[in-house]
């Protein structure tokens, strides 16, 4: 029980210092911005494509299932755009512990690193949650007009799918943020991490060669885009699953090993 | 209310701390005094589970420190040495949050934070971003973050360290105010703050424990010892010779006014009269020149001195063999 109310201290304390500090709304507006901008252009021609099929003499057959595609498609470009946002998120976590001393204090509560650890990822997640929730309202009204109508289940699942790749990319921002007393070279460190899972990613798309399927398995977001796709396996949620638990056993290891150093 | 016993901490090749081992009663102010480097951090976050000690043990309340670190973290209040502020929360938020880290119940909470606020005289304080304090009142923020639990056991680094001289006297006495009630563990590198708030010193050198007692037990003990000043025209080695031939040792030498001279502050380890009449004999023997020389008055900060630069001769003898 006691571990359980460390965690909701540190989540609270967590979320206050997103809501307080102004680089989260810069973020919040960038992120805005550019997921509103994309969802338009996405938007507009999923519509351009579905008149010209209808003015078509072969469309018609089959109906455009449009609400599903602009799902799909913008639930990819959210995938992408995390990995550039996610290294603001998470650069301070415990980047800036480190610098103002603070670690000092949660080091000398009683409370365990690994519910710190746990507490700050949950306070990040949330955050990133709250940003999606103006998104998911638009896409909402958006899709309630679509003929046929939209499967909302392809729905819920798509945004869990973002929801638990995101937790994965965070708990490894976290791990970053924690073997630095910088908050500059933590966010370079994390997005240096994001390019090359970026990297990963267009390797498994191109090569065809044995490395492959591994490649595959590994790139987080080919995981997200089977699932974007309906895919919903149980391997995907278990893939996702450890890659949170490793990047949080990481981030542990990380401020266990801080109290080895010399300072 | 804190017993250490033998403890020691190396890093690497280095040892920080070597056998330390103290105790200090309930209610006690204790003085951990030595000079920069001297282990007196490392000492106190092996004290508040911050770090494992390399070996012996540490107790704080009955608890072992690293055995049962969280039965320990919850009786001990820590102020290192930048106090941990989160700048962006109010006073009051700030040490709301650390009541509930350190697990106050939920219905003591507003309660403690008061009593905290109040002890420190934060109230007018209270709704102010901690960003826009000033450096006392941050440290008067990191002290009442360290009672807000009210834990039997209070643990202070370099308290006073950059502070005014009004805010030093007042957290001096904040300090002092909080005895009784709290078992203090404070360390510094200045020695007036310990002749002024410690009930006991220890003296640390090297990460070794020179001196153990009252302010005043170690006042007397260098009292009982003499220093002499002496100014003095020779080279610096000859100077180190004829004293170390009578059987003094030189505590501090610098260069005087005059160029080829030095005050130099001479100490004895047995005391009495007879020495000097020797020292000074000698010093003509070797046909040095003696300007000055008189007896000083021997104050804590000479003890300390003296403890701790006789303890960098003996390391230096060490190393030699």
């Amino acid at each position: 029980m006691s571990s359980l109310q460390g965690l909701w201290v540190i989540f609270r304390k967590e979320l206050r210092t997103y809501f307080v500090s102004p680089i989260a709304y810069v973020v919040a507006m960038i992120f805005w911005m550019l997921s509103g901008f994309f969802f338009v252009r996405i938007l507009a021609s999923v519509v351009d494509y579905s008149l010209r099929l209808d003015a078509s003499p072969f469309g018609g057959s089959q109906p455009f299932d449009a609400a599903t595609i602009l799902l799909q498609q913008f639930l990819n470009l959210m995938g992408t755009l995390f990995l550039f946002i996610s290294p603001i998120l998470t650069m301070s976590l415990y980047a800036e512990e480190r610098k103002r001393g603070t670690m000092e204090l949660l080091a000398t509560s009683p409370i365990a690193n690994v519910t710190v650890a746990l507490g700050k990822w949950l306070g990040a997640l949330v955050f990133y949650i709250t940003l999606l929730i103006p998104i998911m309202i638009y896409q909402l009204v958006v899709y309630s007009s679509a003929t046929p109508a939209m499967n909302y289940r392809l729905f819920v699942a798509g945004h869990l799918g973002l929801i638990l790749m995101a937790g994965a990319m965070l708990a490894f921002g976290m791990f970053v943020s924690a073997l630095t007393d910088n908050t500059i070279i933590a966010a370079i460190g994390t997005f240096g991490l994001m390019l090359l899972l970026w990297v990963i990613d267009a390797a498994a798309g191109q090569s065809s060669s044995g490395w492959d399927p591994i490649l595959r398995y590994l790139s987080i977001l080919q995981q997200y885009g089977n699932w974007v796709q309906g895919s919903l396996t149980t391997s995907s949620v278990i893939f996702f699953l450890s890659m949170i638990g490793l990047g949080i056993f990481l981030t542990v290891q990380a401020v266990e090993g801080l109290r080895w150093q010399r300072s | 209310m804190i017993e250490v016993e033998q403890l020691t901490k190396v890093y690497g090749s280095f040892s920080a701390i070597e056998n330390v081992s103290f105790r200090v009663e309930p209610g006690e102010i204790m003085g951990f005094l030595g000079p920069n480097g001297a282990g007196k951090t490392t000492s106190m976050r092996i004290l508040t589970g911050f770090l494992p000690a390399t070996s012996g043990t540490a107790r704080v309340a009955g608890y072992e420190v690293h055995e049962n670190s969280m039965a320990v973290r919850e009786r001990i209040g820590y102020l290192p040495e930048t106090p941990p502020l989160y700048p962006e929360m109010t006073v009051e938020n700030y040490l709301g949050f650390v009541a509930e880290l350190k697990r106050v119940p939920a219905g003591d909470r507003a309660k403690q934070v008061d009593r905290a606020i109040e002890r420190c005289n934060l109230q007018e304080k209270r709704n102010t971003l901690i960003r826009k304090l000033s450096k006392g009142f941050k440290q008067r923020v990191g002290i009442a973050q360290a009672l807000v639990h009210d834990p039997p056991v209070i643990i202070l680094d370099e308290p006073t360290v950059g502070l005014d001289p009004k805010q030093i006297i007042e957290v001096r006495s904040l300090i002092k105010s909080l005895a009784g009630n709290h078992t203090i563990v404070l360390s510094t590198h200045i020695l007036p703050e310990v002749s002024m708030t410690c009930d006991r010193v220890v003296i640390i050198n090297r990460g070794k424990v020179v001196a153990t007692g009252t302010p005043s037990e170690l006042s007397q003990q260098a009292a009982r010892s003499t220093q002499l000043t002496l100014e003095l025209e020779g080279s610096p080695e000859e100077i180190q010779t004829v004293v170390a031939e009578a059987g003094g040792q030189v505590v501090q030498m610098q260069g005087a006014a005059q160029p080829g001279r030095f005050q130099v502050t001479v100490a004895h380890a047995q005391g009495g009269d007879g020495w000097i009449r020797d020292l000074a004999s000698r010093l003509i023997q070797a046909g040095l020149g003696v300007y000055e020389m008189r007896r000083s008055q021997v104050s804590l900060e000479d003890v300390f001195l003296q403890l701790t630069t006789q303890e960098e001769a003996n390391s230096q003898e060490g190393g030699d063999e």
